[in-house]
């Protein structure tokens, strides 16, 4: 029995250590989306770009001598130099433009090109990023627990308090808000609306960059095409936690993780084998379907209210 | 091999398959061994055809297989060549697509001088031909295509075993060899590769009176996240994981999550594990084994060191790969066939001496069975400090 509990237990904390990283990812598309109600779909690949940047600048930043996470930092700067000029190239025409429908089309044309750029540069085949840090796994008695979990949980809770006390207290913050609840109004205060959409961007990017190094630490290999399954789960975590909130993303990524860790692990046992761990991903993809038909406001979201 | 596969191999061999492609270019149609005899329907030659893989993302195999047949080809003309005709080969090139094979394997079909076929290159372009092999009554070698559901026994044969026959012998060494008793499996079930020879394991090992103590899936074979299921392998107190996977998801993931699950028994794969993905720590990857086609260590083959030397002679040193190998092999089976076939040789009377043969060469010694594979030898590799070494080879069950 005692064993039955410890396996629980480690259970979730491997659904944790994806989760933390569905988190961190689920953040910028809902910081992106809670402020001009756009879901970014090249949020994910921006993670690739970001990751792309830590395999590249890591040898480098290693032979200067300093920690190889510092490499987050280069990596921070080009997400967010991608963030903004594709939100200055792509978004902002279209916006102008164009309706909401033609801004998602947009996005996926965007992670199209992100994708496929990156392959014509770096090439289809994977490569492996160099070691960031060792983290020691955690025993208490028969439990192990992945450090890298925890730092990236930690890290999580910290951007994600940090996120919501400059969106609450700030000036800018506060013109991201006004800019979420009424656009044209927002004008009308002499708010300017779209370097604050701008603002937005860079955060979301940077957030990106920060989930990159995360990521790597728990899973060292780059690819083109990596972000685009990240990207999906994120945004189903993001959906669950209910899009535009920055605690939901949290909670959401958190849950998507465990519930994905625990149906590997037991849906074959309660089923009798006739639905395998295979499933796993099928039902992540199920809850986002219940969420939109049940809640489609999220756990934490507000209740959507039509504005006139 | 199937395209997933396909796409990791190129990285693999480029370097070896770059000094191969010029040689190849060079040479243009590939018949300089021949070139007094420019008529296709001379009496003095026998013709073979090729259709191979030369561009596109798995160029680097079929390029490969093209240097082994023009060195098997060659060898063959400096002997005297085949019932005292000297060997022609006709090369085309598929581009990686089903309908271009499909066009180049019909083209030589309708050339009468042409005996027979070696090729093509990947499992998709096979299954393409294989039909129309039947159809044409033109015996064809595929020396790399892998895949299961290819139809293979009518005119199409391979050199090279099927993907799940890698499973078997991987229950095979595990019990007579390594002689572990709890074994359990890990396979994507959303890839026919890995859920293939994940299954074929799973029925091997059973039978070989293994305990298969945990059968976990994937959703797809490209899943980062493995450590729930190989917590429940380490759980059920295997001491053999059988993980058919790539080589993209095995080294980075499977293989370092499961040691920081605590499971340190051994891993096994198979041929996709060619090239293996390290991270950093290569202590994780001890009691890491694959099985392969071909291995230049083999010690256990007298052919493959001659080949080996053959080939680097005639390529500036260059060092054959595992398609160069089959390509040979495929070749030296035609022959054989040819041989036997005797002096008035048909298409008919080829396909029928291919039928159920046995031949012995550099990719092992085989008996092709009633479907047109080979019940053949396996090499096992086993990573030493992230590097793979010869470990064995098993031969197959009687």
């Amino acid at each position: 029995m005692g064993n039955q509990i410890i396996m629980f237990i480690s259970q979730i904390f491997n659904g944790l250590k994806i989760g933390s990283v569905y988190s961190l990812v689920a953040l910028g598309y809902t910081m992106v989306y809670g402020i001009i109600r756009l879901i970014n779909f090249a949020h994910g690949d921006f993670i690739m770009v970001g990751s792309y940047v830590l395999m590249l600048t890591i040898p480098a930043i290693v032979a200067f001598g300093l920690p190889a996470w510092v490499a987050v930092i280069p990596a921070i700067l080009m997400c967010v130099a991608v963030g903004v000029i594709v939100e200055r190239a792509a978004y902002k025409p279209v916006r102008e433009k164009g309706n909401s429908m033609t801004a998602l089309i947009t996005a996926i044309a965007m992670s199209l090109l992100l994708e496929n750029g990156s392959q014509a540069i770096f090439g289809a085949d994977y490569q492996t990023v160099p070691t960031i840090i060792q983290i020691p796994t955690l025993s208490i008695g028969k439990l192990k627990i992945d450090g890298a979990t925890i730092i990236t949980i930690v890290l999580g809770v910290i951007i994600m308090v940090a996120l919501q006390l400059f969106v609450t207290y700030t000036k800018q913050g506060k013109a991201m808000r006004a800019v979420s609840e009424d656009k044209e109004a927002s004008i009308l205060m002499g708010i300017n609306v779209n370097s604050t959409i701008t603002l937005t961007f860079a955060i979301g990017s940077g957030l990106a960059a920060v989930a990159s190094l995360m990521y790597c630490v728990s899973y060292p290999q780059v690819s083109p095409m990596m972000g685009a399954m990240l990207g999906l789960k994120a945004f189903v975590a993001a959906v669950l936690g209910g899009i535009g909130s920055i605690p939901g993303a949290m909670v959401g990524g958190l849950v998507i993780g465990v519930v994905e860790s625990l149906t590997k692990a037991y849906i074959g046992t309660i089923t009798g084998g006739i639905i395998t761990s295979a499933f796993s991903d099928a039902i992540v993809f199920g809850i986002l379907i219940i969420v939109l038909l049940v809640k489609p406001s999220g756990l934490m979201g507000e209740p959507e209210t039509e504005k006139v | 091999m199937n395209a997933k596969f396909s796409a990791k191999c190129v990285a693999l061999i480029a370097a070896g398959a770059m000094s191969m492609s010029l040689a190849a270019c060079s040479g243009g149609s590939m018949d300089d061994s021949s070139s007094s005899n420019g008529s296709a329907a001379n009496s003095d030659t026998i013709t073979l055809g090729s259709v191979t893989t030369n561009s596109g993302t798995a160029a680097a195999y079929g390029e490969a297989e093209v240097a082994g047949f023009k060195l098997a080809v060659d060898e063959i003309n400096a002997k005297g060549g085949i019932n005292g005709k000297k060997v022609k080969l006709e090369s085309m090139d598929d581009k990686g697509d089903a309908t271009e094979a499909s066009n180049a394997f019909n083209k030589l079909a309708g050339d009468n001088s042409v005996l027979g076929v070696v090729g093509p290159t990947i499992s998709s372009t096979t299954a393409a031909v294989a039909p129309l092999a039947d159809q044409s009554k033109l015996p064809a070698i595929a020396p790399a295509a892998t895949s299961d559901s290819i139809e293979t026994g009518g005119y199409m044969f391979r050199t090279c075993f099927k993907d799940s026959y890698q499973g078997e012998i991987a229950a095979k060494f595990a019990a007579e060899t390594l002689k572990v008793k709890k074994v359990a499996v890990l396979y994507g079930t959303g890839d026919p590769y890995s859920s293939g020879v994940g299954k074929a394991f799973a029925a091997a090992a059973k039978k070989a009176g293994l305990d298969v103590v945990a059968e976990e899936n994937s959703s797809s074979a490209d899943d980062t996240e493995y450590s729930s299921q190989l917590q429940k392998i380490q759980a059920a107190g295997a001491e053999f994981l059988y993980a058919p996977y790539y080589y993209s998801v095995a080294g980075p993931y499977i293989i370092p999550q499961a040691r920081s699950v605590g499971y340190k028994g051994y891993v096994m794969g198979p041929d996709g594990y060619d090239g293996l993905k390290m991270t950093d720590d290569k202590s994780l990857y001890n009691k890491v084994l694959y099985t392969t086609h071909y291995s230049p260590d083999d010690t256990s083959n007298a052919k493959v060191q001659d080949f080996i030397k053959s080939y680097k002679k005639a390529n500036k040193n260059a060092d054959p790969n595992t398609f160069t190998a089959l390509g040979y092999d495929s070749v030296y089976m035609m022959k054989q066939a040819i041989e036997k076939a005797g002096k008035n040789a048909t298409r008919e009377s080829v396909r029928n001496a291919i039928a159920g043969m046995s031949f012995e060469g550099v990719t092992g010694n085989f008996t092709l069975d009633k479907k047109g594979s080979p019940k053949k030898s396996v090499i096992v590799l086993e990573l030493k400090d992230g590097k793979p070494q010869y470990k064995t080879t098993i031969q197959p069950s009687k």
